[in-house]
């Protein structure tokens, strides 16, 4: 599988609904053991949501920090960003990964780096 | 302890591929991802680059056009775009640093056919020194 056939790909749940695209995709490095990098880097889930210009900035992250007004602007392009995370996925098919329970349930994303 | 948080698309695509010696050695096209034996959650098991890895972002027209190129760039029935283990990064920072150089990669077959193909047939390129 490809990092590209993640982003992008619509996230569903089984009644059909749709909680955005994936615009980036979570990496945790605590997997095996990657030669001098040490840890690999772990899938741990799905940034999705339906509009991606606030995220592109990196304002999806609730501990960004920027000048103001552009923090308001982003926040309001990004209300709607969630997190999906890995073990939620179901099958991931031909730019739609299916995922359990509602996209309702699924979190804002927290914070990364 | 919890390991370091990256987002591949914000901290990974696009950046810079550095060699050992700090020679610039392509860019993050895209990622490999695993299912390691035993199951669990995919890993990042390769970075992928040049015009092969970046068609299948791109999409449509560009990108097929992208792809054809990349094709003709390979020799033989080989329609992988160049790979980079992920073994041998060293670190990742505001660029990916290598820990191998840059003639050991295959991203570096680009600039080995305009070599071989281009540069080499040009009046005089044989006298070019060492």
């Amino acid at each position: 599988m490809r990092l590209s056939e993640l982003l992008g790909a619509e996230v569903v749940d089984q009644t059909g609904r749709s909680a955005g695209h994936v615009h980036d995709v979570r990496l945790v490095q605590d997997g095996p053991l990657m030669g001098g990098f040490g840890a690999g880097l772990r899938v741990a889930g799905l940034l999705v949501g339906g509009r991606a210009i606030g995220a592109r900035l990196g304002y999806e992250r609730r501990d960004m920090r920027g000048p103001l007004l552009v923090k308001l602007a982003a926040g309001w392009l990004y209300h709607d960003g969630r997190y999906a995370s890995w073990d939620r996925v179901v099958s991931v098919e031909p730019d739609r990964i299916l995922i359990s329970g509602s996209v309702e349930d699924l979190p804002e994303p927290g914070a990364s780096t | 302890m919890a390991g370091r948080i990256l987002e591949a698309g914000l901290h990974l695509l696009d950046r810079q591929l550095i060699d050992r010696d700090g020679r610039l050695a392509g860019k993050v096209d895209d990622l490999e991802l695993e299912v390691p034996e035993g199951g669990g959650p995919p890993v990042v098991t390769a970075i992928l680059a040049g015009p092969g890895a970046l068609s299948r972002r791109v999409g449509g027209r560009l990108g097929a056009w992208l792809e054809a190129v990349a094709n003709r760039l390979r020799e033989g029935a080989d329609r992988r775009p160049a790979r980079v283990s992920f073994g041998v990064v060293k670190r990742v920072d505001n660029a990916v640093h290598l820990s191998v150089a840059k003639a050991e990669l295959e991203t570096n077959r680009l600039e080995a056919w305009t070599r071989d193909h281009i540069i080499g047939h040009l009046p005089g390129a044989g006298d070019a020194p060492e």
